[in-house]
């Protein structure tokens, strides 16, 4: 009878499974045990105890003393510095991630062809993307000096008006976004990598249906890539929300040691949470108050997250989009 | 410029004005793409010229581009004012032990999360790279105080010990290029008697080479150019890495009113040099490697 014979068989290889998969299992563990601690340590207990943090009051010295929620009431009541820095961080995400997005995409289109030395001109573009952020941001600092630098002595060279860039109010911001685009290099290369893989066939299909230049990069173009777009989009925010290196080198003012920018206006989160956290020459530090704005920030990364994701099904072109 | 036909023309490659537009089209997109680069890299031409400019030179109003002469001295002058030969060790230290720890943790754990069959493989590894979400701030306090109280403060254990735990992104990246790997082989190699670890090392290793040099290079970069950790770690200026110098070179250049600019952006570009040759060097897996992420692989 078959069924029979079906069911011997089925026993037969389950018990064989039982006593060999114990030991791959075991095995298995052993091999990302690593990453199992290393996801506890720097994970969970990072989580957990910030979260403890933000509940109470401590400079790091003396014992921690639990207040509840006092640190988020004021942060977002009483904290005079807190909703510029929240209004910095906002403007430069807001600057700095479109334009990259955009000046990558371009940079790829233009250099996706196959003409001879285009090898140099990519390792050209990409070339500021590797180099050390210190090393960057002290050449910019450099080059953003009213008087000696090359930012202005550019601009008088074709008689256009110049900036005190870093000092100025309205140009700090403008001016550490163009530093980024510099290093737009990696972004470019992930989206040529993109450019590259959407198939020729559907180019020329639609060329031979009549598609012109604008048609093909509109219609085809963006859709194919539209995954890889995504993934960008939301890197670059999440990085750009939490960007620290740029606003620590660039705004230092020597006399009060004191980073900022003029009037907070390149005091990002970051900066501020740093300077909260491991104090500054006019505070102690207030940890308890830093691992709050840790925790703000944190929730508002991932409500853009899931906000990016949510409106992601509207343009992002997957297979399962078809039914 | 639109290419006119008259009424019984068309535009076929051997035609003279198709050749025409072509040339004109290549031409204009050379002249684009060399303005492009010569724009992005001139900060470091420039950086070039100050680097060899004599005092008096940096300063001079208005300002001329190159230098009068070649103070090549500067390089060493630079170097010596802030350190730069032990801080270049501690720095190459920290980097290869981080670059050690990285990338071997990530290929063992990738090489468990994709070849080896056990319950919850899956659940971990949308653990591993969910935590890629975790923006890296909510670490920073806890761990600070964490490795405060295991006397790690101003040690270097903060700085490459993390790296032994494994990476997200490259578990990502190193278990994608192992599902493309044929199980048959690791069938054969059981067949033989190998365990899995054998597998790993005499098979695995050699075959994903693509994937474990894009991380070398990667998690160079990151270790040499990281400036918040060391910043939050190390107090004692001898056990300082050389981002952390570099960032306070104009500090100890402030004996002075201002800053030495053409001393510092000699040193600046000796500091930039090893990143710089390493790219050169392995360029084409680096690029492979960041491509990855870029096209769309069925798998």
């Amino acid at each position: 009878m078959p069924e029979a014979l079906d069911i011997r068989m089925r026993k037969r290889s389950s018990i064989r499974k039982q006593t060999g998969s114990g030991r791959e299992a075991l095995i298995g563990y052993l091999f990302i045990l690593p990453s199992i601690i290393g996801f506890s340590i720097f994970v969970l207990y990072p989580l957990v105890m910030s979260a403890y943090y933000s509940l109470t009051r401590w400079d790091g010295v003396t014992d921690p003393v639990f207040v509840g929620f006092k640190n988020f009431v004021y942060i977002f009541t009483k904290d005079p510095s807190f909703i510029p820095s929240l209004k910095a961080t906002g403007l430069f995400a807001l600057m700095s991630v479109p334009v990259s997005l955009i000046v990558g995409l371009l940079l790829a289109v233009l250099l996706n062809r196959n003409l001879p030395g285009i090898k140099l001109f990519r390792t050209a573009v990409y070339l500021p993307a590797v180099l050390p952020s210190i090393a960057v941001l002290t050449l910019w600092k450099f080059i953003y000096n009213p008087q000696y630098g090359l930012a202005n002595q550019f601009l008088s060279a074709l008689h256009l008006p110049t900036s005190t860039w870093l000092s100025s109010y309205e140009m700090a911001l403008p001016s550490i976004v163009i530093i980024g685009l510099w290093g737009v290099g990696s972004t470019m290369i992930i989206f040529l990598a993109g450019l590259q893989s959407v198939p020729k066939e559907l180019y020329e299909a639609a060329k031979l249906d009549g598609a012109g230049t604008t048609r093909l990069f509109l219609r085809i173009t963006l859709p194919m890539i539209s995954p890889i777009l995504f993934l960008q989009l939301i890197l670059q925010i999440i990085t750009a929300l939490q960007a620290f290196n740029q606003f620590q080198v660039l705004t230092s003012s020597s006399s009060a040691g004191d980073h900022g920018g003029p009037g907070f206006a390149t005091t990002v989160l970051m900066l501020h949470i740093y300077q909260s956290g491991f104090g500054s020459l006019s505070q102690f530090p207030q940890i308890g108050y830093a691992s709050a704005e840790v925790w703000v920030l944190f929730i508002l990364i991932g409500l853009i997250t899931i906000f990016t994701f949510r409106f992601s099904s509207m343009w992002v072109y997957e297979e399962s989009n078809l039914d | 410029m639109r290419v006119t036909l008259s009424d019984n023309e068309t535009l076929v490659p051997s035609s003279g004005k198709y050749r025409n537009w072509r040339i004109f089209n290549v031409s204009v997109w050379y002249i684009i793409i060399a303005v492009v680069s010569i724009s992005m890299l001139f900060p470091l031409l420039w950086m070039l010229t100050i680097a060899l400019k004599g005092n008096n030179d940096v300063y001079k109003i208005p300002p001329e581009f190159f230098p009068r002469e070649f103070h090549w001295d500067n390089f060493i002058k630079g170097v010596q004012a802030i350190n730069f030969g032990p801080l270049f060790l501690n720095t190459v230290i920290i980097t290869v032990l981080s670059t050690i720890g990285s990338v071997a943790s990530s290929m063992l754990v990738a090489y468990g999360l994709s070849r080896i069959r056990f319950p919850g493989r899956k659940v971990w590894f949308y653990l591993f790279i969910g935590s890629m979400m975790l923006p890296g701030i909510v670490g920073l306090i806890p761990l600070f105080h964490l490795y405060l109280n295991l006397n790690m403060y101003d040690t270097w254990f903060p700085l490459f010990l993390p790296a032994f735990f494994g990476n997200p992104l490259y578990i990502f990246l190193a278990r994608q290029y192992y599902l493309s790997i044929p199980y048959s082989l690791d069938e054969a190699a059981k067949i033989d008697g190998a365990n899995h670890f054998t597998i790993f090392t005499r098979i695995m290793v050699p075959l994903t080479r693509p994937i474990w040099i894009t991380m070398i290079i990667m998690t160079f970069t990151a270790s040499w150019n990281d400036y918040l950790n060391p910043l939050v770690y190390l107090y004692t200026d001898s056990k300082w890495t050389l981002s952390l110098g570099m960032a306070s070179f104009s500090g100890a250049f402030a004996g002075v009113a201002t800053t030495q600019w053409n001393l510092y952006m000699a040193t600046n570009l000796l500091y930039m040099l090893p990143p710089l040759i390493i790219f050169f060097v392995a360029q084409r897996y680096f690029i492979q490697g960041l491509s990855s992420l870029g096209s769309t692989t069925q798998k």
